[in-house]
């Protein structure tokens, strides 16, 4: 095998020892340096992809554990860490950050957020990781702040105030770093938030723009909302939270992002209209926030099927010509190909089973069945609440040009309850049940044709993951089996593997013994590729002996 | 909303009155403990079961609540939570609050109409006689191939207790089924089903203990979803379940102690 990579791997970490600033241009071209990690799916593109391959499918079987981070936390470890030339930044949840040395696991610095009582998030108070740019590191926080700190010393340089966490919003996403401004979602799906996108100057703190996932009187989309009636202020406790880390297209200059489920998320009677741009794709100038278009994948959700998910930039044949296009495999079951520039759906194919949509007409829009929606005395769906996948990232590995990705394969009981609203508390309608006892389903980890959506391999868990998935140039998927449910007095399993992308054939595998879901990494510490994934309260990081 | 003033300090007096007991829930019509019901079922039910009585989360409807048994403390236990357990904090207002417990209390009423009759010393004779000790744990004495029941007068209600004794496959929790493997080496297992994972399968075995199975090397694998606890319907008289069922209701948990 030829592997060009390692010269330049040379090269660039030659240069690396400088520890220069990242930089939006070092940003923008992440993929030239794969001995660092400098955003949270690894790049603009959003590939979760290593271009790595020390660590290949013929010597992955001798991983061994390099350094172990314990943090000090009862909350689950969502974080997808950055590395920068030799640093790694990875957030302790609920809102704090490490500092540590990449190559050990030592920490530098620590910064240890007070929180005022109160805080309500809707399923643990947690945090996706970090942005850098320059030499500041960027945190929101389960009160809804966002904070700049100094990328040396864990300082504070400013720290502002997103929105009110007294009525239920929080931030729990990774900010995105676009040119000089610090993209940030919203989460409170769950407590009737009107969701937004944000982007602050990274110097000062300013807020640049907002859009607003919800529109409201007079903005366009507002007429899928009720305007008259008992429901008149519905688009107010509307939800269209933004709390999965998009992508950006520099050519375009379009940041394209998911949106959350509307609220109540499990009775949509006070509703009535399609909630745009809830369960949405959305794609906004990343100048203005102002938006291109936006394609929605479930209109009027009463099973809060998110569309949190990255969106994976893949640009490609499409059908004989070159196309800039999305690959996206949605909560709901089906995986999508949209065009990038106009948001025209392109193909639409279930990747699971789904019991709710008869298929998807030609604009890509579901043609739902009877019996789809939660009822009072409950409803039996495919996929069950969590999905046929959720917000843990996919891949994509331009070697196979397969996408992979973290599937359930599972039904849910939705039942459809009291959705009164009072502000800070839960807004939602009724609890769905999952892992039922007379079928509770399994896991698995996909590879997809992305062309088609048709299967490649399969890997089944008896565990549900919660977590996503990466792979590398040396053929190797990163995954992991870790749930953190608990249903009786059941132990999940806490595996973290590697997989072969080509075969899906299991490589190498270690019980970590702890909830996994968050996403893996890979980076270059003194001279070694190291693979990074959470589980527990504890960062793992292995290498080859 | 006019009521809201009143209602806040009912939500607020609780947390600072031991004395709750003499708290009286203010929405406890008819109209209210239906209103209680609706989100019961869809909010507690999950855990509690549809009737209350019990699946992850703890039956309810033996008018017995080991975090606290006043309408205060019910009141302070769905708003707030309870700590280091599974119960999530505040979903609702404080009317609707007023109305799960109203709610919850009915469904007590219910249980405690039929009082547990019986002689409990001679149930614990009985307990020892019958064999039940040799498969269940209570406090300290007996085996490990059933459920613990020393604390069982505090998780299940009398009638249960002896449609269990009567019919033991009325209600079988998953931990309880009994599993058995072969493998592909001949070696055989009964017991316990524990975990499964995608590469192996616990077991307590009844003659091994606790043994873990690789499941590429398992022939066969089936679980029983019936007891294996043989019916007492036969193999005692009426008065003496009775006796059996006293006994068992009288095991509870102490003031302070967690499960």
């Amino acid at each position: 095998m030829i592997r060009p990579m390692n010269l330049l791997l040379t090269v660039v970490l030659s240069t690396s020892a400088l520890q220069a600033q990242i930089t939006f241009d070092r940003l923008l071209n992440a993929d030239k340096e794969p001995q660092n990690w400098l955003t949270y799916s690894g790049t603009y593109k959003s590939w979760r992809y290593s271009a790595l391959d020390q660590i290949n499918r013929d010597n992955v079987r001798n991983l061994k554990v390099a350094w172990v981070h314990q943090m000090v936390t009862n909350h689950r470890i969502e974080a997808t860490p950055i590395v920068v030339d030799g640093v790694m930044y990875v957030s302790e949840p609920p809102s704090n950050v490490f500092a540590l040395d990449a190559a050990t696991g030592r920490p530098y610095w620590h910064y240890k957020r007070s929180l005022p009582s109160g805080v309500n998030v809707c399923c643990d108070a947690i945090n996706r990781g970090v942005a850098v740019l320059g030499d500041r590191v960027y945190l929101g926080t389960v009160d809804a702040h966002l904070v700049a700190l100094s990328a040396k010393t864990g300082d504070v340089v400013w720290d502002v105030p997103v929105a009110d966490y007294t009525k239920g919003y929080s931030l729990t996403g990774a900010p995105l770093i676009v040119k000089d401004m610090v993209i940030t979602g919203v989460a409170g799906g769950e407590y009737g938030v009107r969701g937004f996108l944000d982007a602050y100057d990274a110097k000062t703190g300013k807020r640049r723009w907002r859009f607003n996932t919800v529109p409201g009187p007079g903005e366009k989309g507002h007429e899928t909302w009720p305007s008259s009636g008992p429901n008149a202020n519905s688009w107010q406790q509307g939800g269209g939270p933004t709390w999965v880390t998009g992508s950006y297209d520099p050519e375009l200059n379009y940041i394209i992002w998911g949106v959350g489920n509307p609220s109540p998320d499990w009775n949509a009677d006070v509703r009535p209209g399609d909630n745009l741009y809830t369960d949405s794709a959305i794609a906004l100038d990343a100048d203005t926030g102002q938006l291109k278009w936006h394609f929605q994948f479930v209109p009027h959700d009463s099973n809060d099927w998110d569309a949190v998910q990255v969106p994976m930039l893949v640009d490609s044949d499409w059908h004989g010509q070159p196309r800039k296009l999305i690959y996206w495999a949605h909560r709901g079951g089906f995986y999508y190909v949209l065009d990038r520039k106009t948001g025209e759906f392109l193909l639409g194919k279930p990747f699971a089973k789904q019991t709710w949509a008869q298929g998807l007409d030609d604009k890509g829009r579901p043609e739902r069945l009877p019996n789809s929606t939660p009822t009072e005395q409950g409803a039996v769906i495919w996929p069950g609440v969590q999905g046929a996948t959720n917000w843990y990232s996919p891949s994509y590995n331009p070697l196979t040009g397969n996408f992979y990705l973290t599937v359930w394969e599972n039904k849910g009981f939705y039942l459809k309850g009291e959705p009164a609203y009072t502000p800070g508390n839960r807004y939602v309608g009724s609890v769905p049940d999952i892992d039922m006892e007379d079928d509770p389903g399994y896991g698995a980890i996909r590879a997809l044709n992305p062309k088609n959506g048709e299967k490649v391999w399969e890997y089944k868990t008896q565990t549900k993951p919660w977590s996503g998935v990466m792979t590398t140039a040396g053929h190797v998927l990163f995954g992991s089996s870790g749930g953190w449910l608990s249903r009786g007095k059941e132990m999940m399993e806490a595996y973290f593997f590697a997989l072969d992308t080509d075969s899906g054939k299991e490589l190498w595998r270690i019980n970590l013994g702890g909830t996994m879901a968050s996403n893996p990494i890979s980076y270059m510490a003194n001279g070694k590729q190291m693979v990074t994934m959470a589980a527990g309260s504890a960062i793992f990081t292995f290498s080859l002996p | 909303m006019k009521a809201l003033p009143l209602l806040l300090l009912f939500a607020a007096a609780p947390l600072n009155a031991q004395s709750g007991a003499a708290l009286a829930n203010p929405r406890d019509t008819p109209a209210d403990r239906e209103a209680g019901a609706r989100i019961f079922h869809t909010h507690c039910a999950p855990c509690h079961g549809i009737k209350g009585t019990g699946g992850t989360g703890p039956d309810l409807t033996s008018g017995r609540f080991f975090h606290g048994s006043t309408d205060a403390d019910l009141y302070r236990n769905i708003s707030e939570g309870i700590p280091n357990t599974a119960m999530p904090d505040v979903f609702f207002n404080g009317a609707q609050v007023w109305q799960i417990v109203a709610y919850v209390r009915s469904l007590s009423q219910q249980a405690s109409t039929a009082p547990v009759k019986g002689d409990a010393a001679h149930g614990a004779q009985l307990m020892k006689e019958k064999g039940c000790i040799g498969c269940h744990l209570v406090r300290g004495e007996g085996g490990s191939q059933g459920p613990d029941l020393s604390v069982i007068g505090s998780q299940r209600a009398p009638d249960y207790l002896r449609e269990s004794l009567i019919d033991p496959n009325a209600h079988v929790a998953p931990e309880y089924r009994v599993a058995r493997i072969t493998t592909d080496d001949h070696a055989s297992y009964a017991g316990f089903l524990l975990n499964q994972d995608t590469y192996i399968v616990q077991i307590l075995d009844f003659k091994k203990g606790l043994q873990s199975v690789s499941r590429s090397a398992i022939k066969d694998f089936v679980v029983d979803t019936n007891s294996h606890m043989p019916s007492y319907r036969d193999r005692a008289t009426g008065a003496e379940l009775d006796d059996i069922v006293s006994y068992l209701s009288s095991l509870r948990r102490e003031k302070g102690t967690t499960e």
